[in-house]
């Protein structure tokens, strides 16, 4: 061999070398903590707290907040996408369901992939969205509202696998990022509108085997199948449509469930309807259930509980505590023991006009006469929610959660319904009470009981998610287009921007060659802020 | 609270179950009529005779494609959600209905419009609203009054302004926010400036006063801002009109932008 070609062997082991290194190995997201230069999953970490640890943009300095660069969908939709930044790349989902990577510096597309999506597909219950990728290894996945999930190489965009979920023509399609673990991916279904069954399930990252499927309506002669009255549970819904959270430790996965259906109609489904609105705690190597906690039992105002499960420890009454808690869309705050499953405490965050509260183990004491009727009932909150999918934040300096939340009622009507495969399967529906009548607040709520600490007013109830820092920010958004920063301290407003559209998505930071920057989808642009240089 | 309420985007059709027994029948004959009862009448007003969203009762849109899908889509930037949860068949069925109404007969009114017109010019009410290019343009324009408002509507608003509420006309503010809303803002020295309000974030606020000037406010810099919603620019008429006058006011107004 040559001095040349040993040279330029050296230079490709140097190169596979930088490959490895440019990989994301499990490991890797685990610490995510500790890299806080990347975004490494959904909501920044398997904690799901939304917290990023830089502090280069903090209080002092937020005032002099600019765009560093823009970046614009190549085609109009409703754009909710939390990006990933990892190794100076930035991955972006577009709707409906195209993945793109851009140079985290400037914005520059590296490559874009799109799914082929039939003409007719069917998408009812959201608009037809995409919340983000997951990365793990040198792979992107992302899923399809067609239902699919798709693995794509990290550099090309060049399609690994591709499998579908379930079948689109009975209503199942993916609209959440999906949550990479050890070498394998897991997601959830949406589709309850059209009376799936819905699952969780795992996939093998490398080859796309479906590794195992938990339903979220139990089968026959399982424990829970009882709480489905009327033969109704092979068509109730019970989605899982938003990324859930992770412990390592405890190797326990959290995921929410979402509405029974049909929707405004219960009558047709008496019972419970286990596991609808709920929290399922997952064995993430068989898909076990080992604990599960029901927010809304019986539900008939489309109060999904896909909202994201925030994990963190605390103290409570003296004793160290790993907890679970999560801004329910039905209006209540809960905290529960994420090792047991246990509630813990519980309270309303926002106006709520169909329970008295919660009974010990947490279940709503009900208000009665607060059930659609064919003439309509108007009940706070609103059909989508005191809080809907968009992130919530919490800061383990502050000890505090912060939820954008939505002030509204919603007319609700009942109706009936029958059961058409990929046919929407609702019974009813509602009219919202809004404009001058509603508005949202960005509430920090007390961690560990759910006591307000402070609130900043908004105009309009939208949905738009929140982002806390190390450099005791709060960012968060509005439906009028607004992209703001406030003191997680306090709530005082120190820094705005009108961006020109409604923020649909939720903050994210990240930083590059020691420079931290902001980004937030609004309208159809992804803006990324930084500091001037 | 009517015109407070609005369809709600993601469940806009889910609604129209209220007032229809079950989804499979849809196609039946009078499922139209229930379809819009349930989805549309609360803007469109009865029979689609107008409100706060224009009067149906007219030659609608030029085709059946193009009416299925306004249905289907809606017009999001002038406020009208598009449908969900709605099936291709439900929406020919709503709108083969909406066609029947542009059929239908306008409403007859009792006053005369060629008076009505000379009342308008005596009241001088060009000097606020724009009718065809004329007048000034501190109110909504009314050149197609006729097709968007019902007579009862107009006549209300002529009486007592107040109690109606304006959207989807400017197309500016959306989700149910009032046009035209009257609000007074208290700046830090103390001065007052009244207006309407013209648009509003959760951070800022844009006002014009009487005399056309914008006034656009960060609402922390402001010491006080009130909506005064139930009220009006614009003075009620219920004591300055005759009821032949009145009459023959809406029966021109409702005249305009209509065909003869």
């Amino acid at each position: 061999m040559t001095p040349r070609l040993i040279l330029s062997a050296v230079g490709f082991l140097l190169l596979l070398a930088a490959n490895a290194s440019a990989q994301v190995p499990y490991g890797r997201i685990v610490q995510a903590a500790n890299a806080p230069q990347d975004w490494l999953t959904y909501s920044g970490n398997y904690n799901s707290q939304r917290y990023s640890p830089l502090t280069q943009i903090n209080r002092q300095n937020v005032a002099q907040l600019r765009p560093a660069w823009m970046y614009q969908l190549k085609r109009p939709g409703v754009f909710e996408t939390t990006p990933i930044v990892v190794d100076g790349v930035m991955y972006i989902t577009e709707p409906p369901s195209t993945v793109t990577a851009l140079d985290v510096k400037t914005g520059r597309p590296l490559w874009r992939w799109t799914p082929a999506i039939p003409d007719n597909v069917i998408v009812i219950g959201s608009p037809p969205v995409n919340r983000g990728v997951a990365v793990l290894g040198d792979m992107v996945f992302a899923g399809s509202i067609a239902g699919h999930l798709a693995a794509l190489d990290a550099k090309s965009g060049i399609v690994r696998w591709d499998v579908a979920v379930d079948d689109n023509r009975k209503g199942y399609y993916l609209t959440l990022a999906p949550l990479a673990l050890d070498g394998k991916v897991i997601v959830g279904v949406s589709g309850a509108e059209a009376g799936i069954r819905g699952f969780i399930a795992a996939y093998d990252a490398k080859s796309g085997k479906q590794l195992w499927r938990t339903y979220t309506i139990p089968g026959p002669g399982e424990p829970g199948r009882e709480t489905w009255g009327k033969d109704s549970a092979n068509i109730g819904g019970s989605s899982s449509w938003l990324t859930g959270s992770f412990d390592p430790a405890l190797n326990t996965l959290y995921w929410v469930t979402g509405n029974p259906g049909p929707d405004y109609d219960g009558d047709v489904r008496p019972g419970d309807n286990l596991y609808s609105c709920s929290v399922l705690a997952l064995d993430p190597n068989t898909g076990q259930i080992k604990w599960h906690f029901q927010f809304t039992p019986h539900d008939v105002h489309d109060w999904d509980s896909n909202q994201i499960p925030v994990l963190f420890d605390d103290v409570i009454a003296g004793k160290p505590r790993k907890l679970l808690a999560l801004a329910n869309r039905n209006a209540f705050y809960y905290v529960l023991d994420r090792e047991t499953g246990e509630f813990i405490t519980g309270m309303p965050y926002a106006k709520q006009t169909w329970a008295e509260g919660l009974d010990a183990k947490g279940r709503p004491i009900l208000k009665p006469g607060n059930e659609p009727t064919i003439d309509g009932k108007e009940v706070w909150p609103n059909l989508q929610g005191s809080a809907n999918w968009y992130s919530p934040s919490y800061s383990p300096r502050t000890k505090l959660f912060y939820q954008f939340t939505r002030e509204m009622s919603t007319i609700y009507y009942k109706g009936q319904a029958k059961y058409t495969a990929g046919q929407p399967y609702t019974a009813g529906g509602g009219t919202a009470v809004d404009g001058d009548n509603a508005y949202a607040a960005i509430r920090a709520l007390e961690g560990t009981t759910g006591k307000l600490k402070w609130e900043f007013k908004l105009l309009e109830p939208g949905m738009d998610g929140v982002m806390s820092t190390a450099g005791d920010l709060v960012f968060g958004g509005t439906e009028e287009g607004n992209f703001f920063a406030l003191d997680a301290l306090n709530g005082k407003p120190l820094w705005d921007m009108q961006l020109g559209g409604p923020i649909h998505g939720n903050p994210m930071s990240f930083a590059v060659d020691g420079r931290q920057y902001i980004a937030i989808p609004a309208g159809w642009t992804l803006t990324v802020f930084a500091l001037p240089n | 609270m009517k015109a407070s309420i609005r369809v709600c985007l993601i469940a806009a059709a889910a609604c129209l179950s209220a007032s229809v027994a079950s989804a499979q029948t849809f196609t039946q004959p009078g499922e139209g009529k229930r379809l819009f009862d349930g989805l549309c009448q609360d803007c469109h007003g009865t029979n689609g005779a107008g409100d706060e969203a224009p009067a149906l009762n007219h030659p609608l849109a030029a085709d059946d494609a193009t009416l299925h899908k306004i249905i289907r889509d809606g017009i999001p930037e002038r406020g009208m959600p598009r449908v969900r949860r709605m099936t291709e068949e439900e929406v020919n069925v709503l709108a083969a209905y909406v066609r029947t109404l542009g059929n239908g007969k306008t409403e007859t009114v009792a006053g005369n419009a060629e008076r009505g017109r000379a009342v308008y010019a005596r009241l001088d009410c060009s000097s606020c609203h724009v009718i065809n290019g004329q007048g000034g343009a501190f109110g909504p324009e009314l050149s197609k009054t006729g097709q968007r408002r019902a007579p009862s509507w107009i006549r209300q608003a002529i009486l007592d302004p107040g109690s109606v509420r304006s959207k989807g006309v400017q197309g500016i503010l959306q989700n149910g926010f009032t046009e035209y809303l009257p609000v007074s803002v208290v700046e830090k020295g103390g001065s007052e400036v009244r207006g309407f309000r013209v648009n509003e974030d959760s951070f800022t606020i844009q006002l014009r006063d009487a005399s056309g000037k914008l006034y656009s406010f960060r609402k922390n810099d402001v010491t006080n801002i009130e909506k005064q919603a139930g009220r009006s620019l614009m003075p009620p008429y219920r004591d300055r009109l005759t009821p032949a006058d009145t009459d023959d006011l809406v029966a021109w107004l409702y005249s305009l932008g209509r065909a003869k």
